[in-house]
């Protein structure tokens, strides 16, 4: 059995005096998109926010190819190529377009120009309003800034949020094609509620309730189970 | 609980009792003073506590209330005379300009982070003690200017220090348990869930703003009461009463003390007015004596970063760590038991 | 008129020195949320060694240089010292960031001594301009111009640089610029450190056109520069000018036509902006006030 890209062991999060996520157990294989799933307040942001070093865990372990990174430095985190496209965006509202492009560029070499270029065609609006502050994007446009930002540096690993989060469904399309596109080039950690863009996404997934892993398996198991979507993901 | 409580107020009440016959040992002029420099500082830091202990409120502008108490007696009673009843008005003038200006400062800033607190306090202290500067006719500047107190019947007069430190001990005694009532009141434990995590006290139902407002009144007209006791143990008042470093006086006995035990505070007014008194003595040994805030300051910084509970914050946790551990043994001796 | 056209720039004058304190305060606030009580310190030491080098070199630029590198060091000091081990804890920021204020200030008067030292303007700013009827104090006008032109500089930078983006983008979204692969700890210390030399800056300026300094001239500007923050917004740098000119006309002017009310007229501008917009004149997104 190969190492897996990312493994996250008997994680604990504290968040102030509450206990957040306990005993998460997590392992995402290099190339697949690996779902998280669960309903609201389960713990999912959180988990992202753990791997990230943003909500470091007390206790367990985080590791990035091998490397346990459980309490290195968010930004640490980030230059190993992570790239993290949280719940709310993160863009920074005051910022253009550009602008917020080009403070996420960590560096200006050639490959990552190109990979500004692809983004570019990916997301044509981002073209259009390159000279807009990101305040006054559309939700579908902040969201696609958002995937563009992470993935500008190289990146091994992107943690996406909600992505179809308050979007239309024609907009839900587009960034579902947009994230096929991604997942041929790296891996993806997709956290997501929306289950048709899951389910058209998704090789594996893990389900959190109430701070707990309960369940995980491929996405074929658990289109068959009717059981846990109607228990976990109130569907069915 | 019930019982240690009635124990805690016996020896408070036993260590107010032998303070109450200290005088009657030691009849000296600066001992009295020095003692009763302590406890109107210590009423003084209390109603500090008050706020930053029980509300998580940083003020930088305490003075401010210290000085409206000091002013208003004294005002009242070097214009009328000096009678009781002059005095009486001085108080009353005192509570009610302290009162309208807490009122003011926590209706406007309260409700926003305890930054604004900080600075809005900063700002209105400093243009008291510049009014105050510059308004000499009344406040005689920073010379400031001596009054009378009312006469003492027959043989107290001769005694008149001995009084004036058994009423400041009175007072501080009364405003002590005063408080403590109100700490350990329903009120005060919405006060402390305020300082512990705002928006669960208030998604618990209780609009926390009048509270926070409340005590903000409640704190500074405790201060300008002490204000007056300053003024009145001194028979002087200048500028001076304004100063930031009286706020910061006040920072230091609390923390040093211990936020939010009502006790630190006093005890932290009787280690800063000691050390003040016998550093002073010691400033011909070395500068550094002279320069005694320095000392304070760094003090002050370590006791920040390494001792943030104070000394009777730290004894109190200390106490309360071994409970718990004596309880939980009990626990597991009867679930071995079992 | 003529009185009127002085008075301005005395205000302006007096303006763009609280703006130096407050620049530094608001982008300090801006990104890390730490209110530095001890800011207003950095100007009075930045006073004494300007004068201070000045004197030892006799040159009045050496003397700026030297308050610049006072401020710097200073800067990195307190925020190593004092603010690193209470981060995330606004209180005991407060707290402690106010006890290093009285430590610095009575640190002057253990270097340089207790009483008022005099501050020599240097010859070149000596004297006036005439222009028509209107005087024009040669050193105002080259407070006024210093002023201008750092906040030109800081302005673009903070606009147009990497480094700017970064620190904007940091004072927008803390989590985000450090998930995107920015040591914004270090940022910090950087910007704490230029903040920290601008107040320095400002006391060395300011020591000339005053005449004399004192230790205790740190908390009275630090004071300015904390209403100049609320007014003009916390983590904007516009604001603060716009807020630092404003108190600084407003004291001037009511100094020279009603001087008991030329502290109080600030803080009813204040208390005018705290009532009506406490988020101050101009506030970034994403500084949240509550
Ligand atoms: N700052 C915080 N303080 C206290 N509790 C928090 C905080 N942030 C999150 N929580 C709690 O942690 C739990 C998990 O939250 P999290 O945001 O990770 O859930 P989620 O699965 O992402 O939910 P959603 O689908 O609504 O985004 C929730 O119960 C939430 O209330
Ligand atoms: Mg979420």
């Amino acid at each position: 059995m190969t190492q897996p890209l990312l493994r996250v062991e008997k994680a604990n999060t504290y968040i102030e005096q509450f206990h957040i996520l306990q005993n998460i157990n997590f392992e995402v294989q290099k190339g697949e998109l690996t779902l998280l799933l669960g309903r609201n307040g389960a713990g999912k942001t959180t988990t992202l926010r753990t791997i990230m070093g943003l909500n470091p865990a007390t206790s367990g372990h985080v590791f990035i190819k091998g490397e346990d990174i459980t309490s290195t430095p968010t930004y640490k985190i980030a230059k190993k190529g992570i790239g993290y496209v949280p719940e709310d965006q993160g863009i920074f509202y005051e910022l253009t377009v550009g602008e917020n492009m080009r403070v996420a560029m960590m560096h200006e070499d050639d490959a990552t120009k190109e990979r500004l270029e692809w983004s570019l065609e990916l997301f044509p609006d981002l073209k259009k309003f390159w000279k807009k502050p990101g305040g006054q994007l559309s939700g579908g446009q902040k969201q696609m800034l958002s995937i563009a930002r992470a993935f500008v540096n190289e990146t091994d690993l992107l943690l996406i949020d909600e992505p179809s989060k308050g979007l239309a469904p024609v907009v839900v399309e587009k960034v579902i094609e947009a994230v096929e596109k991604i997942k041929d080039h790296t891996t993806v950690v997709l956290v997501e509620q929306n289950f048709y863009m899951a389910n058209r996404l998704g090789d594996r997934f893990y389900i959190l309730d109430d701070g707990l892993s309960v369940h995980d398996g491929y996405m074929k198991e658990l289109n068959e189970n009717e059981e846990l979507k109607r228990k976990y993901l109130g569907i069915g | 609980m019930m019982k240690r409580l009635q124990t805690s107020t016996w020896v408070y009440l036993l260590i107010a009792f032998v303070l109450m016959l200290l005088p009657f040992v030691k009849d000296d002029r600066w001992f009295l003073f020095l003692m009763i420099q302590i406890f109107v500082f210590a009423i003084f830091a209390m109603s500090y506590d008050l706020l930053l202990g029980y509300t998580g409120i940083v003020s930088f502008g305490h003075a401010m209330f210290f000085g409206i108490g000091a002013y208003s007696v004294a005002v009242t009673m070097s214009r009328l005379d000096s009678t009781f009843s002059s005095f009486l008005l001085g108080v009353v003038v005192a509570v009610i300009i302290s009162g309208i200006v807490a009122f003011l400062a926590g209706v406007l800033t309260l409700k926003l982070k305890s930054h604004y607190y900080a600075m809005l306090t900063l700002a209105l202290a400093g243009m008291f003690l510049y009014i105050a500067e510059r308004w000499r006719s009344v406040t005689g500047g920073n010379d400031g200017f001596t009054f009378r107190i009312p006469e003492l019947p027959g043989v107290l007069q001769d005694h008149r220090n001995v009084v004036i430190y058994l009423f400041t001990l009175l007072s501080m005694v009364l405003l002590f348990f005063g408080m403590k009532r109100l700490t350990e009141s329903p009120l005060g434990r919405v006060l402390v869930g305020i300082r512990e995590n705002d928006q669960r006290v208030e998604s618990l139902g209780f609009r926390i703003m009048p509270y926070k407002v409340l005590i903000s009144v409640v704190s500074g007209v405790i201060a300008a009461l002490a204000g007056v006791l300053y003024a009145v143990s001194l028979r002087f008042v200048n500028t001076q009463v304004f100063d930031i470093e009286v706020t910061l006086d006040a920072l230091l006995m609390t923390i040093i003390g211990g936020v939010g035990t009502l006790v630190g505070p006093i005890l932290g007014s009787a280690i800063m007015n000691l050390s003040h008194h016998f550093l002073s003595d010691l400033a011909s040994v070395h500068w550094i004596f002279q320069r005694w805030v320095i000392l304070f300051g760094i003090i002050f910084i370590l006791v920040v970063i390494f001792f943030p509970n104070g000394i009777v914050g730290t004894i109190q946790k200390k106490m309360h760590e071994r409970k718990m551990k004596q309880r939980v043994k009990q626990v597991e001796k009867q679930s071995a038991k079992n | 008129m003529e009185l009127f056209i002085n008075l301005a720039i005395n205000g302006i004058a007096m303006g763009m020195l609280i703006f130096l304190i407050a620049s530094g305060l608001t982008l300090i606030f801006g990104l890390m949320s730490v209110l530095n009580f001890a800011h207003g310190g950095l100007f009075a030491w930045g006073a004494y060694s300007g004068v201070f080098f000045y004197v030892l070199l006799d040159n009045f630029w050496l003397g700026l240089l030297g308050a610049i590198v006072t401020g710097l060091l200073l800067g990195w000091l307190t925020e190593l010292l004092i603010v690193r081990p209470v981060y995330g804890n606004h209180i005991r920021q407060i707290l402690i960031t106010l006890g290093f204020m009285l430590v610095l200030t009575e640190m002057l008067k253990v270097v340089f001594g207790p009483n008022i030292i005099n501050a020599p303007t240097p010859e070149m700013f000596q004297g006036s301009w005439m222009i028509g009827d209107i005087t024009i104090i040669k050193y105002r006008a080259f407070i006024i111009a210093v002023g201008l032109i750092l906040f030109i500089v800081m302005y673009s930078v903070l606009k147009y640089s990497k480094i700017g983006l970064i620190v904007r983008a940091g004072v927008m979204n803390k989590d985000m610029i450090q998930a995107l692969g920015v040591n914004i700890k270090l940022v910090f210390v950087l910007v704490f450190m230029v903040g920290s030399a601008l107040a320095a800056l400002g006391g060395a300026l300011f020591a000339p056109s005053s005449g004399a300094i004192y230790a205790e001239m740190g908390l009275e500007f630090g004071i300015f520069a904390f209403i100049v923050v609320i007014i003009g917004g916390m983590g904007s740098i516009p604001g603060s000018l716009l807020a630092a000119l404003l108190v600084g006309l407003a004291n001037t002017f009511t100094a020279y036509y009603m001087p008991i009310l030329s502290m109080v007229v600030t803080m009813i501008i204040m208390l005018i902006v705290l009532i009506f917009r406490p988020q101050g004149l101009f506030n970034i997104s994403g500084v949240s006030n509550k």
